[in-house]
Formats: structure tokens, C-alpha cells, sequence
């Protein structure tokens, strides 16, 4: 129980100012929330200042340019206790949000990751033979893929503008195999949710680091044959 | 290695949902419904600006332009909600409001920004008259105590016992219409 608090808290609530941290009880945080709930609901209450609009973007525009230094931005423009606390809980707060949110969660702020989310890795076995996967007339540009398994490879086929493209058909996390989820256009890892696009690159993921695109496998098409370039295994003489 | 022809068309990729050109577009699109969302469960400007600076600050960025205007917003409310949870925790030591999981709906509808004229219309409804009227007066019009006392023909210090009863009601009724 603590009436003093709750009534300072409800009295800042009504003058528009900051209320002051308390412990309240159940009763108590009932009450503040209707409070809240009556603020809210008065006309117009809620539209933002377009002076905070202006301040806020600018700091964005700062933080955007230091890509890196925000830590120091924010202590320089110090003024509230939240502002200093930003700096700290940024970070610690968008890896929460990135772990909560099964879709997008792709950070961009390793540096090496704009070379390593580009599809562009394929992949060129030592010791390789083309491999049939599927015969052409089976592969046509419906937006299918094809999965496919030869010796040690795993992947899917499909066709891009008319012509066969293939990758791996395992995620880059650790290693489960994919599924073409067909409505939605996207492999998926049945692991830890991380969807990749027909080409390979990674739509989503649920990991504090986003994993490598899918390899692209070397593809031709001879006689009404798509073929692969895979690795020889064992029983077949190189 | 091989006859692979050079001219393989370039990776696919998908281009069917909207995305947003830079940061500023995300700022400009979002800004709003994000404040407005902290706004309706804090109910005061100062700590939703502190919030909502908070929330664009962490969520642009980590953010990765290729995602959909879909996956952006869904972003930047599952941020709100972290954010939302974290100032409850400091401030009171336990979660008064929070900002519901809603998958992949629009976060920019109204009733995703706030139910609160509806939840207020209902509560104010079961309230005796006196209850109803010093509410409307003190929070929904910003009336002071003392003219809401002249407005109801009572003093000021029974305005205040007034206020303070029906906010009880009020959080009651409140309460049992939320389970």
C-alpha cells in the first residue's frame, strides 16, 4: 500500500508532467492504468509534438552518420536519465526484439555481413561430375522448386527466366534440411525458423547473427537432362 | 569449370511487398503510430517522447533495408513492447500496461494503437453520474480540481474525494471487464 504514491503518480498523470517512480500494489497499478487508460482516451491527447518529430529525426540523422559512435551521441546530447540509459539498453533491447519477432531480424551491423548475405557463394566440389537431378520437362517456370538428392548433395532446382538454377537444400546454420514452403515463395528450416529465398538468400532468422546464404549449386541442362555440378562419391570411378 | 554461361540472370529475389527507400522513410511512415502506441499505455508526453526516442533509436540501427514495410512495423512494435516492459520494470517494479504480440497484423490500425475509448466508453457507462462526470472532467478535458468542483456545485476538497472514489470504481470495473 502506498496512497501518497498513487495519488502523486494520478496528480502528474492530470498536469501532463513525468510521474515519479513507486511501488505500487495490485489495487494501486489497477488504478494507475485506468488512469491511463482515461488520459488516452481524451481527444487528440496522443498526437506527438512536431517539435519532438523535428528533435527526434535529427538525432536519428546523427546517430545514422556515426553509424557506431551512437553510444557517444547520445551522452553528449545528455539531459534525461532515459537518454543516458538508451546508449546501455539499445543494443540489449533490439536483440530482445530481434528474438521475439520470427520475421525480418536481420542486423546489418556486423561489417562483414554485407558480403556474406549476397547469394553469391557457389558451390565447386574438388573433384566433381555433372550429375542428373531432374529432367527438364518436369522443371518448368511454375515457381516450384524441386528438391533433389545425389550422393552427398541436397538441393533444390528451379527455373529463373526460363533457366535452371539450383542450391543447397541445407541451412547454414547447423546443417537441418529445408522444405519449400510453396505459398510463400521460400525455403524454411524446420531448426530455428530461418527462411531462405528460392536464391538463397536469407528472408529471415531468429539468430543474434544472421547465418550465410545458401550456396548455388552449377547447373546445365543436356539433352533434356538438368544436371549438377557435384561432388564424385565413392562408388562412382572419377 | 565447365559451359556454365556467364549470362546467368541474377540472383531472384522477391520484390512482391513494398519496401522503404531509407531510414528516414521508415521514421517519417512510422513515427507516429509508434508514439501514439507508447502514448495510449504510459498516458503521459513526457515519457512517451522518452520511449519512442528510445525505440527508433535501438530498432533503425540493426535494421536491414531489404525487409517488407510489413516485417519493419512488426519490428518496431515487438522494440515498443521490449521497450515498454524495460520502463515498467524500472519505474514501478511491475508490467501496468504492455504492448500486445500481434504477429504480423497492421501495428499502424487503430485498434492496435489503442482500445482505449473503448475500454473507457465501457467503464465510464457502469459509473454512477458524479463518478462519470468528475472523470470526464479531470482526465478526458483536462479540467482543474477546482473547476471541476465549481462545474459539479461541490468543494473542492469533496471534488477530490470524488475523483478519488470513482478512480477506484473505475479501475474495478475496469479490471473485471479485462478477465
Amino acid at each position: 500500500m502506498n496512497a501518497r504514491g498513487l495519488r502523486r503518480y494520478v496528480d502528474d498523470l492530470l498536469r501532463g508532467r513525468r510521474p515519479k517512480p513507486f511501488r505500487p500494489d495490485d489495487f494501486e497499478a489497477a488504478q494507475i492504468r485506468t488512469a491511463i487508460d482515461l488520459k488516452a482516451a481524451g481527444m487528440g491527447a496522443d498526437a506527438p509534438r512536431p517539435e519532438f518529430l523535428t528533435d527526434l529525426h535529427r538525432r536519428l540523422a546523427e546517430q545514422a552518420e556515426g553509424s557506431g559512435a551512437t553510444g557517444a551521441t547520445v551522452h553528449k546530447l545528455s539531459a534525461s536519465r532515459r537518454q543516458v540509459m538508451v546508449g546501455t539498453s539499445a543494443a540489449a533491447a533490439a536483440a530482445v526484439a530481434a528474438v521475439a519477432v520470427d520475421r525480418l531480424v536481420i542486423r546489418g551491423d556486423q561489417p562483414s555481413d554485407a558480403q556474406t548475405t549476397q547469394a553469391d557463394a557457389e558451390l565447386t566440389p574438388s573433384e566433381a561430375s555433372w550429375q542428373h537431378v531432374a529432367a527438364s520437362s518436369d522443371v518448368v517456370s511454375d515457381g516450384v522448386m524441386h528438391p533433389f538428392e545425389v550422393g552427398s548433395l541436397i538441393g533444390f532446382v528451379h527455373r529463373v527466366d526460363g533457366k535452371a538454377e539450383a542450391v543447397s537444400g541445407v541451412c547454414t546454420h547447423q546443417g537441418c534440411r529445408l522444405w519449400f514452403d510453396k505459398p510463400d515463395d521460400r525455403l524454411r528450416c524446420p531448426c530455428h525458423s530461418t527462411s531462405f529465398s528460392p536464391a538463397g538468400q536469407v528472408l529471415t532468422h531468429q539468430l543474434p547473427i544472421s547465418p550465410k546464404p545458401l550456396p548455388k549449386l552449377q547447373v546445365r541442362e543436356v539433352d533434356g537432362s538438368i544436371q549438377v555440378l557435384a561432388p564424385v562419391y565413392p562408388s562412382e570411378p572419377a | 569449370m565447365a559451359q556454365r554461361d556467364p549470362a546467368t540472370p541474377r540472383p531472384l529475389r522477391l520484390v512482391s511487398d513494398g519496401r522503404y527507400a531509407d531510414w528516414e522513410a521508415v521514421y517519417r511512415d512510422n513515427a507516429t503510430w509508434v508514439y501514439r502506441t507508447i502514448f495510449a499505455r504510459v498516458g503521459n508526453r513526457a515519457d512517451a517522447e522518452d520511449l519512442t526516442t528510445e525505440v527508433f533509436l535501438a530498432a533503425l540501427r540493426p535494421l536491414r533495408m531489404t525487409a517488407t514495410v510489413a516485417e519493419v512495423r512488426a519490428y518496431l512494435r515487438a522494440t515498443a513492447r521490449t521497450v515498454l516492459a524495460a520502463h515498467w520494470r524500472e519505474t514501478l517494479g511491475r508490467e501496468v500496461t504492455s504492448i500486445a504480440d500481434i504477429g504480423m497484423a497492421a501495428p499502424d490500425a487503430e485498434d492496435a494503437i489503442s482500445t482505449a475509448p473503448q475500454r473507457v466508453h465501457a467503464v465510464l457507462e457502469a459509473l454512477p453520474d458524479n463518478y462519470r462526470r468528475i472523470l470526464e472532467l479531470r482526465f478526458l478535458q483536462s479540467r482543474s480540481i477546482k473547476d471541476s468542483a465549481a462545474e459539479l456545485g461541490v468543494t473542492v476538497a469533496n471534488a477530490k474525494v470524488l475523483q478519488h472514489r470513482a478512480l477506484r470504481l473505475a479501475a474495478q470495473v475496469n479490471e473485471k471487464d479485462e478477465r
